[in-house]
């Protein structure tokens, strides 16, 4: 890979209420295709370093250049979020509007695609999350696996070039994972670049090309997934590892 | 001796003779006590036209200011009350303390002080600015009563409107607004079409409790030359001397329309619960 990464993040930095330091000079490049997964211990600065790629948290020092758009020019944030899709922890549906419109809305008023264009994606893409039967259901009908699949396929519908997830299955009951993981998996056999903070290890194996692990706002270790599974280099990895596995 | 099937005989009377919890919801009863405020006016019309028929019909035409000055003033007030709850969440320092700064000066001052000010400084203010710069417009401005009324009420009432707009939108978890910021929408589509949209259901209710108020301190308007309900009340009193006949038709004509709007609001609050 020797082309231009779609995202880079040159030497970033973050403080919460200036006196947490959240970020602490994270330098990734992430190529177009590549599925990152980003581990650590909570705190350890994994969800701030995705929201910071579309700007959801503004970094104090360093850049974020995604696909040409820097977070810093707020000018043009709104191109980038345009490629860049959000999954959140939480869902975050609309729940005022119908399964279908939470899907529409942002295509209509800033994709500015035709009532008809919209629907037509809509419904495709959620015949490809599986529950078209639930067009024209509310969120608060679904179930927490249905949900999250709504919020893939709403990304989804804004065409973006790189999909992030945040811990897109800690909400969720047990059996309802694996639905919402094999969706993810399906999106990156299609070739599609992903952020995915997560510790589904079926995720893992089925689907990421490099692990990160991150820990007190720095990146300890950056090895393709089998390396660091099965031969950390690092001793905080190996402690690391092994309470999660 | 107790029949066999005790327990379902039990359930099979309680069904037949207790309203179902969804029937019991569809009547309200708050309606009965409009009825009998309702009853009340019609008894004492009919037993003793004199004075209360006389009464009626010398406040009649205050009965239709009152409603017109709480009907203008109360949507001059939710559209006030949007942008200065906008205004109060708004990450823009400037406007955001220009309009603290009202909310904090408007809610510090009585309604009634507001409206004399309104009605009395105001004007006079203006002609004193026309004679100073010789603009004749200004010099013979005379404040039309209603209008500065409805004036003085809305910009009172937009700022506690603004803070309940303001609260409403903040009770909404901070994902909603990242969820669309992150699908590309500008903060303005965001509050339009996710956040707005679900802060009205919230703070319906309190939306509706406003209304009912500013129709009851559109009372003070008597003060400032409004011919309302309250006003053609004190005027009839003093040419008839009969206090006790009139404050008692007058007190029971706002009770009833306080109580019909109060179901009004109701109606629309039942409505919006369901719309979701």
């Amino acid at each position: 890979m020797d082309e231009q990464p779609i995202i880079q993040i040159k030497d970033v930095h973050k403080y919460f209420s200036d006196s947490i330091h959240a970020l602490r000079g994270v330098t990734l490049d992430i190529y177009k295709g590549e599925v990152i997964m980003i581990i650590g211990p909570s705190g350890s600065g994994k969800s701030t370093l995705l929201r910071s790629i579309n700007n959801l948290e503004e970094i104090d020092y360093g850049d974020i250049i995604v696909d040409g758009f820097s977070v810093k020019n707020h000018k043009d944030i709104n191109k980038l979020r345009m490629e860049v899709g959000m999954v959140f922890q939480q869902f975050n549906l609309f729940p005022h509007l119908s399964v279908l419109n939470n899907i529409m809305l942002a295509q209509k008023i800033v994709r500015k695609r035709s009532e008809k264009d919209a629907l037509k994606n809509a419904m495709i893409l959620l015949d490809k999350v599986g529950i078209p039967d639930k067009a024209n259901a509310f969120p608060a009908q679904l179930s927490g696996g249905q949900q999250q699949r709504v919020a893939i396929a709403r990304a989804l519908a804004m065409n973006p070039k790189i999909m992030l997830f945040d811990e897109p299955t800690s909400a969720l009951d047990p059996e309802m994972i694996q639905e919402v993981l094999e969706v993810m998996i399906q999106l990156a056999r299609e070739g599609m670049t992903m952020a995915v903070v997560s510790h589904e290890m079926g995720f893992a194996r089925a689907a990421a090309d490099r692990c990160i692990l991150m820990d007190a706002g720095k990146i300890v270790e950056d090895a393709p997934k089998d390396e660091l599974f099965t031969n950390p280099k690092e001793e905080r990895t190996k402690l690391f590892l092994s309470k999660i596995l | 001796m107790l029949p066999k099937n005790n327990k379902e005989i039990t359930n099979k009377w309680l069904n037949k003779n207790l309203p179902q919890v969804g029937e019991l919801s569809k009547i309200d009863p708050w309606w009965g006590l409009v009825l009998i405020v309702l009853a009340l006016i019609v008894l004492l019309l009919v037993s003793q036209p004199d004075p209360y028929q006389r009464i009626l019909n010398f406040t009649e035409d205050g009965i239709w200011i009152t409603l017109l000055v709480t009907l203008v003033s109360s949507v001059l007030t939710l559209v006030l009350g949007l942008f200065g709850g906008l205004g109060r969440i708004s990450k823009n320092k400037v406007i955001y303390g220009i309009v603290s700064l009202y909310v904090e000066i408007v809610r510090g001052i009585p309604l009634l002080v507001q409206l004399l000010v309104w009605y009395f400084a105001f004007p006079a203010i203006i002609a004193q600015a026309g004679i100073k710069f010789n603009i004749p417009a200004f010099k013979n401005y005379l404040a039309n009563p209603v209008m500065m009324a409805i004036i003085g009420i809305s910009v009172c009432y937009a700022a506690y409107m603004s803070e309940i707009v303001r609260a409403g939108i903040e009770s909404l978890p901070a994902g909603q607004m990242e969820a669309a910021r992150s699908l590309g929408m500008t903060r303005l589509q965001a509050m339009q079409y996710v956040i707005l949209p679900q802060a009205y259901r919230t703070i319906m209710p309190a939306i509706g409790n406003e209304f009912i108020s500013i129709l009851k301190d559109s009372s003070l308007v008597s003060v400032v030359a409004v011919s309302d309900l309250t006003r053609r009340g004190r005027e009839f009193m003093s040419t008839t001397f009969l206090p006790i006949e009139t404050w008692t038709m007058v007190a029971l004509l706002y009770l009833l329309m306080t109580l019909i709007s109060a179901r009004i609001v109701n109606i629309v609050e039942k409505k919006t619960k369901m719309d979701k």
